[in-house]
């Protein structure tokens, strides 16, 4: 997965804020033809203002961005005029855009003052992270119903072989967003249900969805009967993803949610018991950590200014998981059951996963959130 | 809570001054109560507590799996442990949470305040441990240490057996055992994990000699931890001792095993042949021949079988007084088998200088006696208890790793 932010970059930064130099009143950035003077700026995080002198020869929007998210923006600068801007800026690395789209963005480095301790978030800070997200969701939503579909169609079709390679794709995008589809308790249970949830077990009216089908192409190996429940398991699905649409993902569920996965690969994908039919365990394993990782990755300049040590331990620790998820990633990028795993592996990612809930369980709090 | 006075939780236990006391094994039996109040047992010395200090009511062991990826991550573990062991077993105000939105740092079962309860933490480690590629301690492994073997009786179940490492926390109360269980894995639980997990329990206070669950009493005859010269003998793994490193002088090997005893079948089972099995009265406690629990066994007494358990266990002969063990065991009740019966039984815990001169040994006399019948071993494991920790700046294992 891509990192979002170049989070590395700015910590080693923090440890050359001594030699900075920051300007006491406003940073004058004056734009040219040719581009920005200077082309970076050296500030200390807060909330900065900008004096943006317009010496080219139309007019001009200035923006600050993040990644691809723009920050803050003052448009419309008329050759020959200053404006100011300040924006609420964490500390990282932004980039500002300098008159023509053809000339090179300059780059501003924020740095975290010594000390510094930051309070908590601005909720203005969250709109593009929340609104970064959203757009994540419902696009796995609508993966999630794509490949259901197929799943379904396979199933109905009684082809074993084809539903069995289809199953784990199918589920991946659920996992993924499970935070935020277990919002919809009723569909999460029609769904993804466990024979353990049901008193009756296999055999129990309720236990429906991808564990029932599951349970039907690796223990009978047959779709006999499926068919009403893939019709069901498809419709839940597109229910969901309508459902995600019209939804406001709230910060703090957004949020949390990355603790949350984890929670759930801690509590459950670690024993192998997910899916216990098919040992495809380590497709949904990965699948919660990709979830949750985005959900870091969105926020984590936010935790960064406040507590850079948690988000370089979170990194350390997701990097640790990952290492060894790869080692049983096959090259069409499935991954081999979890019967497969060696009891030292498991054991190798239970200490990363402890340690990530752990420290994600704090995330909402030192970003002043109540969850 | 003061010195003079029973406190609150020692009324309520009746373990107040006035209240009777419950000791160790064997000792109350004597006329030599020690009560066991709120008071803090000390945690520091030459030995770890919870060998030969007195058993409090409730027990608890869980052995760990070792996540800790390297040395250096072995070493924080110990070193966390030994701050946490320093802190629940010392009674203390309880850390409260300064922002309500962070989680809090105590699971908050003890309120504002730890009461020590008598609470000790043991910790010793297992065979695995020294044979693990991530910490390179295979020449520092204690010389009888072994991964537990099987006796003809047994049917160990894998989940509940072994483990790097284990944990004996013993208290008067089952909370405070579960609350420094609970701190513990707060803090520890990306360095070790859970393997498997056993609670216990004794009858609390009342004189005599506790009953295990056939209903006899167990542990008149263990050495009196009192005597520390006996316990140098028996318990303490001494310096210098043949083969042992250097580290091991002052730990003692700990057999933890999980005996199911057959309560359904013992309680149809004749009471004259349930004492013949054990070899003592069963009121009484006293051997077979005898008048009083604490007579010595006559093992020439018509009345005595030749197979009894307390004379397989200890023959009480000159060339067998080296392999006494000292016994802190309990009692446990966990559920229903699948067959309707009752789950429970003995979680035998005992300690000694040398496991192969004592519990091993004892356990091949005991081979295939009577009592099998009525039992069976599912878990446990051989254990080193680490040496104490003497000196300021020293933590628990620090021998171990080459640090002292």
């Amino acid at each position: 997965m891509m990192r979002a932010f170049p989070r590395f970059l700015s910590l080693a930064l923090i440890g050359l804020a001594p030699a900075t130099v920051f300007a006491s009143g406003p940073v004058q950035i004056t734009i040219t033809r040719s581009g920005c003077e200077p082309s970076e700026v050296a500030v200390a995080a807060g909330k900065p203002t900008f004096e943006i002198t317009n010496k080219s020869n139309r007019a001009l929007e200035w923006e600050i961005l993040h990644g691809v998210m723009i920050v803050a923006e003052r448009e419309n600068i008329l050759p020959g005029f200053t404006q100011r801007l300040s924006a609420r800026l964490d500390a990282g690395d932004y980039a500002m855009t300098c008159g023509l789209l053809s000339n090179p963005r300059g780059v501003i480095r924020v740095v975290a003052e010594p000390g510094a301790v930051a309070g908590p978030v601005d909720p203005m800070d969250l709109v593009g992270p929340v609104a970064e997200y959203k757009l994540f969701v419902q696009d796995e939503a609508g993966a999630y119903v794509a490949r259901v579909a197929d799943f379904v169609a396979a199933v109905k079709a009684g082809d074993v072989a084809g539903a069995k390679a289809l199953y784990s794709p199918a589920r991946a995008p659920f996992e993924r967003i499970e935070p935020i589809a277990e919002l919809f308790s009723d569909l999460d249970q029609s769904m993804d249900s466990r024979e353990d949830d049901w008193e009756h077990g296999v055999k129990d009216p309720g236990f429906t969805g991808f564990h029932r089908i599951e349970y039907a192409l690796w223990v009978d190996e047959s779709t006999e009967g499926m068919g009403p429940v893939a019709d069901r398991l498809l419709a839940d699905a597109r229910d969901l993803a309508d459902r995600i649409k019209g939804l406001a993902v709230p910060p703090s569920v957004m949020i949390a949610g990355a603790g949350a996965l984890i929670e759930e690969v801690a509590a459950t994908k670690i024993t192998g018991e997910e899916d216990r039919y098919s040992h495809t365990d380590l497709a949904d394993f990965e699948a919660n950590v990709v979830g949750a990782r985005k959900i870091v990755d969105l926020i984590a300049p936010l935790v960064e200014t406040r507590d850079p040590a948690l988000l370089a331990g979170v990194e350390a620790n997701f990097q640790a998981v990952e290492a060894v998820l790869a080692r049983y990633r096959k090259a069409d990028g499935s991954f081999e059951g979890y019967d497969m795993l060696t009891r030292q592996d498991r054991l190798a990612m239970q200490g990363p996963i402890t340690a990530l809930a752990e420290d994600l369980a704090r995330v909402p709090g030192i970003l002043g959130l109540e969850v | 809570m003061t010195a003079s006075g029973p406190s609150r939780r020692a009324v309520l236990l009746g373990l107040g001054s006035a209240g009777g006391a419950l000791a160790g094994m064997g000792r109350a039996a004597r006329g030599e109560p020690a009560a066991l109040g709120p008071a803090s047992i000390d945690w520091r010395g030459p030995h770890q507590a919870g060998i030969t200090t007195p058993q409090p009511a409730a027990g608890l062991v869980v052995a760990f799996d070792l996540l800790a990826p390297d040395r250096a991550g072995l070493e924080a573990l110990f070193r966390t442990l030994t701050e946490r062991i320093a802190h629940l077993t010392g009674g203390s105000a309880v850390p409260q949470a300064e922002d309500p939105r962070l989680p809090p740092p105590d699971s908050g079962l003890m309120g504002a305040g730890v009461d020590a309860d008598a609470l000790t933490i043991t910790v010793a480690v297992g065979a695995s441990l020294f044979e693990d590629a991530r910490y390179g301690l295979a020449a520092a492994r204690p010389a009888r240490l072994m991964q537990m073997e099987r006796f003809s009786n047994d049917a160990i179940d894998a989940d509940q057996a072994h483990g790097d490492l284990l944990i004996q926390f013993c208290a008067n109360t089952d909370l405070s055992v579960i609350y420094a269980l609970r701190a513990i894995v707060k803090a520890t639980g990306h360095l070790m994990v859970p393997r498997w997990q056993l609670a216990g329990f004794l009858r609390s206070g009342g004189p005599g000699t506790p009953r295990n669950l056939f209903g006899f009493k167990d542990g008149t005859a263990n050495p009196d931890p009192r005597d520390a010269a006996l316990m140098d003998a028996l318990v303490w793994t001494p310096p210098g001792a043949p083969g042992e490193p250097d580290w091991t002088a002052g730990g003692s090997y700990q057999v933890v095993r999980i005996i199911r005893q057959f309560v359904e079948r013992w309680d149809r089972t004749p009471l004259g042949e349930q004492e013949r099995i054990f070899g003592r009265h069963r009121l009484s406690g006293a051997p077979l021949g005898g008048q009083r629990e604490f007579d010595t066994p006559d093992f020439t007494h018509p009345a005595m079988p030749g197979d009894a358990h307390i004379r397989l266990a200890n023959p009480r002969t000159p060339g067998t007084d080296g392999n006494r063990i000292l016994r802190r065991g309990y009692n446990y009740a966990r559920g229903v088998t699948r067959s309707g019966q009752l789950d429970m039984g003995l979680l035998f815990i005992c300690f000694q200088a040398d496991l192969d001169q004592g519990f091993r040994t004892v356990q091949a006399r005991l081979d295939g006696e009577p009592l099998d019948e009525y039992v069976k071993p599912t878990g446990g494991g051989y254990f080193f208890a680490l040496p104490g920790v003497t000196g300021a700046g020293r933590f628990l294992g620090d021998g171990m790793l080459g640090l002292a």
